[in-house]
């Protein structure tokens, strides 16, 4: 029914709200901005009426124009705090086809959208069993031994406790990765001193795998195939300052562990 | 061949707790988890054949990015809910610690020797996902041409 009468101002900004919104949650939970532009498009498309319509986004924000009757609108939304969150990506992009191609009214897609941003992740504690997890079999692929194992979990959970519990102080992705490779060389090193295990490297390696910038270098690779070069490179310095980070917390702790001190 | 077996078992469960982690939706967990322990076996593989990190790498990325591209097309998916859980075993993260490590003790040769091999590992893994990206969405143009 939608689909064949013109909007009314009122309705053309409230499918403007919808579309950045949906991009927003996408773009916040880690998506590629590809895809953010892709979607707001084809919702702001999916309703009869909208001329003209231009999605730009930056990992920072989302900038969008439509044109409808003989007024253009515009929004900008800027976005800040980015987190890893697949599920809701996925929900988005389900949620997106879902409304493209039914004529779902705007104000039940909003809704369900508000539904979507406020889905939890899994418990925490069910994270720090994850990242123990992680941490333990990854152990065991550069030749760990059961010490290593046990040790590379506990380090795991630690690690990934920690950087949980700092991320609730919005501080910035270098700050997180230097502190959780920090906490993981001190624990390693501890480990070994109370001896359960002397393999230090082994243990250092694996639980710090879960700080590793995967995510950055595998956005930061399909944004600049897309075109996307803005939204590329700032995401491959994303990738190479996690990585400092990670580098600087290691290095510190064994600085201070080689000079004898610790 | 037991030795394969464990570690692409060992890789499976290391990337179902990396899965967790970035909060893959709960139907996706055990096939992010397949397409990573598929990298990983690939990886151990071709390490055997050619003894080179940087080429096994790439190997390994290139068959993430083509199994993660295909459970995404099959399972109507975005494709980075398969891609990012099965890169992170790749990434080096040993490669850093020693590079670090060999900073740490001044052997600065062997700093720059580690450092450069952990930077092309980085780069292999970015050329294995360009490469994997760039074929699916050239073989969509063209299925959607006919």
């Amino acid at each position: 029914m939608n689909k064949n009468k013109d909007f009314s101002k009122n309705e053309a900004k409230k499918l403007l709200l919808l579309a950045t919104l949906s991009g927003r949650i996408m773009l916040k939970n880690g998506a590629e901005t590809y895809r953010v532009e892709d979607t707001i498009e084809r919702i702001c498309k999916s309703r009869k009426g909208v001329k003209y319509v231009n999605a730009f986004s930056t990992p920072t924000g989302i900038f969008v124009s439509i044109e409808v009757g003989e007024e253009m609108l515009s929004y900008i939304m800027r976005i800040k705090s980015t987190k890893i969150d697949l599920n809701k990506i996925n929900l988005v992009n389900e949620f997106s086809r879902e409304f493209v191609n039914s004529d779902m009214s705007i104000d039940e897609g909003l809704k369900r959208l508000r539904e979507i941003d406020k889905i939890k992740d899994y418990r925490p504690i069910i994270n720090y069993f994850a990242g123990g997890l992680s941490c333990g079999f990854f152990s065991l692929l550069f030749q760990g031994r059961l010490r290593e194992f046990l040790s590379s979990f506990l380090i795991g959970f630690i690690v990934v406790l920690i950087v949980n519990k700092l991320n609730k102080y919005k501080m910035t992705f270098f700050i997180n990765n230097f502190i959780g490779a920090t906490v993981a060389s001190l624990t390693a090193i501890l480990i070994s001193k109370i001896g359960i295990s002397q393999n230090i490297n082994t243990m250092i390696i694996a639980s710090i795998m879960p700080l590793v910038p995967g995510v950055a270098i595998t956005n930061a690779m399909r944004d600049t195939i897309s075109g996307d070069f803005v939204s590329g490179l700032s995401r491959a310095m994303e990738a190479i300052f996690s990585a400092l980070a990670i580098a600087f917390g290691v290095g510190l702790v064994l600085n201070i562990y080689f000079r004898g001190i610790l | 061949m037991m030795e394969i077996i464990k570690q692409v078992l060992f890789a499976f469960i290391s990337t179902v707790g990396f899965s967790i982690l970035f909060t893959t939706p709960k139907d996706s967990i055990i096939k992010a988890s397949i397409v990573g322990s598929a990298g990983w076996g690939i990886y151990y593989i071709t390490q055997l054949i050619f003894n080179n990190n940087i080429i096994s790498t790439l190997f390994a990325s290139v068959s993430v990015g083509i199994i993660g591209e295909l459970f995404a097309k099959h399972y109507k998916k975005p494709a980075t809910v398969f891609i990012i859980p099965g890169i992170i075993p790749l990434v080096p993260g040993a490669g850093m610690y020693y590079t670090m490590l060999e900073l740490v003790e001044k052997n600065y040769y062997a700093a720059a020797d580690k450092g450069t091999e952990t930077f092309f590992i980085a780069a292999s893994i970015s050329i294995g996902l360009i490469i994997s990206t760039t074929l699916s969405t050239s073989i969509k143009r063209v299925k959607n041409k006919n």
